[in-house]
């Protein structure tokens, strides 16, 4: 991390940050039923918007990769693929927190739902691949794994398109959506997808270090994190609409930051502690 | 290497060089007549599928109408992870004595070595699935509504699909640490839209409500996709280093 422009588009990106979330807590206007529970969609969406540039990201760097054989490639794929879990792991928290509020029910099997399941699960598969792939011959099953998740994709979705879903219908640029609200998603998106960016290079860096020291096997994205992500959750497992309805909506958004940002900090501290090893061991042998 | 030796491989006439279809045939001969020989893969499915029968039984109790809505999920599950186990034996057996080595090295393409698996695979799993269908009805008072032949097309579609992508996972897991772990880790999340379609159309044929078309050329799709998917990567990973 010797580049000042990291540096540079991390203030940046902060700023950017708080400014959306700012916007999303006090200027946005809340929605006429569902309150501030709504305010989940201005991370909800950032996120989904992040996480499946990543997965792009995973499969054009694993084509290159099976073309080329270029270790950039593997580093980049991998980032994809990790950084794309945990973000994506961020939309299947805060989406059933906002559910739970909106439809009663945290989860329903319809098809955008179990889609972006199937979807998160393809990834996880491919992050315990490489895990526990033999050192050597990692890179090429990834990326070969990588082909057939992203082939799997349309199919899936193609497998789901006759069940009706009660997920909401995409809103931007539709005269659907309050314009004050639109800026302000757009906002947020700029401001995640940039956060999801530069966490990705910060994973690029350190994967590029580890392959350097030869590390090239992959701790598996968020461990433990979902431990965390309980407590949060427990607050609304009574299925009782009085106390739901005590349980203000203002509850809810409190509730999906908690497990929304322990999901990005607990990443950022399992990434950094990835960085101090490396670094101890690149001390150990010498590498600077 | 002595003038002799040397003269008398010169002398020989070349080896003919095999086609596809014999090398295919050669693999599928092979694996079947292991398999006749010891019969542990078959045996250990029978025994494995039979007891996900009884168990299961003990979760809800099976009456003529219940039994046709659950049967679909009930059956496939059943199949699914018997032929996982049967899945990781195929390739555990030439990882013995470095057989998948010699292959590497071989001039015989790679394409034959998997289509000649998957063909044994697939025998293997339909013979499994003509034994254990009789038992299914037997234990779960099944009768089917709809048309018998809709099962057998969806059989013969949903096992190949399941077996193209269970024997490329196979490859891919034993390349890793823990080989029998790996292989349902990778195998599952892929093939959700499959066993879907399958429990569904199975579902539907055994209720007799509404026709399955839809979910059988979904199969079909399924099943062209991942082979050639897999027929152009599977050389990748058996090569992979």
């Amino acid at each position: 991390m010797k580049s000042p422009i990291f540096y540079v588009l991390l203030l940046i990106t902060l700023g950017l940050l708080g400014w959306g979330t700012y916007q999303a807590i006090m200027v946005a206007p809340p929605e006429s039923t569902m309150g501030d529970a709504q305010r989940i969609f201005y991370y909800h969406v950032p996120a989904a918007t992040a996480a499946s540039i990543l997965f792009w990201g995973n499969f054009f760097a694993s084509l290159w990769y099976l073309w080329k054989r270029s270790p950039v490639a593997d580093a980049l794929a991998v980032t994809g693929a990790e950084v794309g879990v945990v973000f994506f792991g961020v939309v299947l928290v805060s989406g059933p927190i906002w559910a739970r509020y909106a439809w009663g029910t945290f989860w329903v099997w319809d098809a955008r739902l179990t889609t972006s399941l199937i979807l998160w699960l393809l990834y996880v598969s491919y992050l315990v691949l490489r895990k526990s792939s033999e050192v050597g011959s990692t890179s090429v099953l990834a990326a070969a794994m990588a082909m057939l998740a992203a082939l799997d994709m349309p199919i899936v979705y193609m497998s789901n398109r006759w069940f009706p879903t009660n997920h909401p219908q995409p809103m931007i640029g539709t005269p659907n959506l309050n314009p004050e609200m639109q800026k302000v998603l757009l906002w947020n998106m700029l401001a995640f997808t940039m956060f999801a960016l530069l966490i990705a290079w910060f994973r690029f860096e350190l994967e590029r270090t580890s392959q350097k020291i030869n590390q090239l096997h992959l701790r598996k994205a968020a461990q433990g994190i979902s431990m965390a992500m309980l407590a949060p959750l427990l607050l609304f497992f009574q299925d009782d609409k009085a106390l739901r309805e005590q349980v203000v909506q203002h509850h809810y958004m409190v509730a999906g930051y908690i497990a929304v940002w322990t999901i990005y900090i607990g990443y950022l501290l399992f990434l950094y502690s990835k960085l101090k090893k490396l670094n101890r061991e690149a001390a150990a042998i010498g590498l600077r | 290497m002595s003038a002799a030796t040397g003269k008398r491989v010169a002398a020989e006439t070349p080896p003919k060089s095999m086609s596809i279809t014999r090398l295919v045939w050669v693999n599928v001969a092979k694996d079947l007549r292991l398999e006749w020989r010891s019969r542990d893969v078959l045996n250990s499915m029978l025994f494995f599928s039979l007891l996900v029968v009884v168990i299961f039984s003990f979760a809800f109790s099976p009456t003529a109408d219940q039994s046709r809505n659950m049967a679909g999920g009930l059956v496939w599950i059943a199949f699914l992870f018997s032929m996982v186990m049967a899945l990781n034996q195929s390739w555990a057996r030439e990882l013995r004595n470095g057989v998948l080595d010699a292959y590497r090295v071989s001039p015989a393409p790679a394409e034959a070595l998997f289509l000649g698996k998957c063909l044994g695979n697939f025998i293997l799993v339909i013979l499994l699935e003509c034994l254990m269908a009789p038992l299914f009805v037997v234990f779960y008072n099944l009768s089917s509504v709809g048309p018998l032949w809709q099962l057998v097309v969806i059989a013969l579609l949903g096992t190949w699909a399941l077996v193209v992508n269970g024997t490329f996972f196979a490859a891919m897991s034993i390349r890793t640490r823990n080989r029998e772990l790996m292989l349902p880790l990778l195998l599952l999340p892929i093939s959700i839209p499959a066993v879907g379609s399958m429990v569904t159309a199975t579902t539907q044929v055994l209720t007799g409500e509404g026709a399955p078309v839809v979910q059988m050329k979904f199969l079909a799709g399924f099943c062209v996709v991942f082979t050639t998917a897999c027929f152009l990567l599977f050389e990748t990973v058996l090569n992979a280093e």
